[in-house]
């Protein structure tokens, strides 16, 4: 394993679409869960909007087997702890002392969703796009070349300092060190590591700043890029409309309230 | 001249002594030129300042005129100075610059913050994955090569860039027997075909006795010695700095004391000159 993409290399609709677009696409479908005001807006948003997509680019069972593992332990705590723990609230469910409240369930049910929505379309972009072509296309657009650095350099360092961190605790495990036994021990046995992993990566960095450098990092002249990422032209549209429309329901959900009150009278 | 020191002194923040004392030195274009010396010679410092990251990069205190490639190096940035003098040093793992996912697109990663047009930069990359020998591997992954390919990556990842000046800071210093040896080939190249000027920190004697139009010994933050390599590198002095004798001058002046050969003529610093040293008696 040489980087740590999430990426899956599909010849798929989803794939050939501009990274850019998949951005947009992503940020909309998290707006549309957080704004809708509905318990199930989150579940809607997962099941019209992500599914088809994931779908679209053959990614659907990895993205799902990903999502569960995220969601489940989350939804259960969430269910527990506010079910059984807000106050003043309807009971429905009682189990001796302790009795499920109507409002915590309501509570637990919209977040669950919102989580399904945002996680699902985070990944949906991360699994859906190459993370190079992400960044270039932010880079051809002015987002600065060190941000975008950050991103992928430790997209590919981090594999590294995996190898790097194995290396050194097998030298450890050889001169003593027990790696295995109880949870205890082994969180024992992963602070004697820290320190050469840190400081190795620490002096490392001096030698890849001056690497960068001499490749003209921080040129201050116009950039241009080897690698072409195509754009069409109904995805420029697309990505605007999509814009827009999430900056409209931002606003819509933040004035709805006023907009209820004094002009339908509702208030 | 391409490089033109006079007189650089150089402490690095927080050392006690300064790492140079005083290096005046001028090179002029299209030489190859070696450098030799111990530990803590100054070596390493000498080729920051020829590639500016001193006093740009590394703070600390400097005197002395550094023009290189036409620029005074303390008045340019060190965007300017990207692309006219190259840097490649020992560490191939810490070359790659992590932002580029292809060996192609790595190497094409200097040209893209020049701002090369892309048809400019294809046939550019094309060329320095040639004459690197890294053609075969253009898709793969930086971090999926052996060292010695890392390192010539790191050498095309310059040369691609075309500078005026190449300072190799101990390039194959990190590198198994095969990896040093596919670098040398393209160094073998470099020096060759004189495309660009070169100074080389480095070890094997014998080659830079094959290949170096020049050399300079460092000691101690000074340039001690200064010529022809034939002639430099035969100094006996040489031993006690920790830079050594290649076994065919060992030999030679060896068997000159005891008698065995009678030949006043200089010592063999490569394996042809010793043939010549001994077949001359």
């Amino acid at each position: 394993m040489t980087s740590a993409t999430l990426y899956i290399d599909r010849d798929a609709g989803l794939q050939r679409l501009h990274p850019l677009t998949k951005l947009v696409i992503s940020l909309f479908l998290i707006v549309l869960a957080l704004v809708i005001p509905n318990m199930w807006a989150g579940y809607i948003v997962f099941l019209l909007g992500v599914v088809p997509l994931a779908l679209w680019g053959g990614i659907l069972q990895p993205l799902w087997s990903a999502l569960w593992k995220i969601v489940l332990p989350f939804a259960i705590s969430m269910f527990v702890i506010q079910g059984l723990f807000w106050t003043g609230g309807t009971p429905v469910v009682e189990l001796g002392p302790l009795s499920f409240k109507a409002e915590g369930l309501v509570f637990a049910t919209t977040i669950t969703g919102r989580l399904l929505a945002i996680m699902g379309s985070f990944l949906l972009l991360s699994l859906g796009t190459p993370p190079d072509d992400l960044m270039i296309s932010l880079e051809e657009r002015g987002v600065p070349n060190s941000v975008t650095y950050i991103v992928l350099s430790t997209m590919q360092l981090v594999p590294g300092l995996q190898v790097r961190a194995g290396k050194i605790r097998d030298a450890q495990r050889a001169r003593g060190l027990e790696t295995e036994g109880s949870i205890l021990q082994r969180m024992r046995s992963m602070m004697p590591l820290v320190e050469p992993l840190v400081l190795g990566s620490i002096i490392d960095v001096d030698e890849r700043a001056i690497a960068l450098e001499a490749r003209g990092f921080s040129r201050e002249a116009s950039k241009s890029f080897y690698r072409p990422v195509p754009d069409r032209r109904w995805e420029q549209i697309l990505r605007w409309m999509l814009f827009i429309a999430s900056i409209l329901l931002i606003v819509l959900r933040i004035f709805w309230p006023l907009i209820n009150r004094y002009y339908l009278g509702a208030g | 001249m391409i490089i033109d020191l006079e007189d650089i002194a150089y402490a690095y923040p927080q050392a006690t002594k300064p790492a140079l004392r005083g290096i005046t030195l001028s090179v002029p274009e299209g030489q190859f030129l070696a450098v030799v010396g111990g530990n803590r010679a100054g070596k390493s410092t000498l080729c920051y300042v020829l590639s500016g990251f001193i006093p740009h990069h590394f703070k600390g205190t400097y005197r002395g005129k550094i023009e290189v490639a036409g620029m005074d190096l303390t008045q340019s940035s060190l965007g300017e100075i990207a692309g006219k003098v190259g840097l490649v040093f020992s560490n191939p793992f810490n070359q790659i610059s992590g932002a580029r996912f292809t060996v192609e697109e790595e190497v094409a990663f200097g040209l893209e913050n020049l701002g090369v047009p892309r048809e400019e930069m294809h046939e550019r990359v094309h060329r320095a994955l040639e004459t690197t020998g890294l053609a075969e591997v253009a898709g793969r992954s930086p971090y999926a090569l052996s060292g010695g390919q890392q390192q010539r990556l790191a050498l095309a990842s310059m040369l691609v860039m075309e500078p005026q000046l190449l300072v190799l800071d101990e390039p194959t210093s990190q590198l198994d027997p095969a990896g040093k040896i596919e670098v040398f080939e393209v160094l073998n190249r470099l020096a060759d075909e004189k495309v660009m000027t070169v100074v080389i920190v480095e070890h094997e004697l014998e080659w830079i006795g094959d290949f170096a139009d020049r050399v300079i010994v460092m000691h101690e933050g000074r340039i001690v010695n200064d010529g022809d390599p034939r002639e430099v590198l035969v100094d006996e002095a040489l031993v006690a700095m920790g830079v050594g004798n290649t076994a065919y001058t060992s030999v030679a002046r060896e068997a000159r004391e005891q008698g065995l050969v009678n030949n006043d003529g200089l010592l063999p610093v490569t394996l042809d000159q010793a043939v010549d040293f001994f077949s001359g008696t």
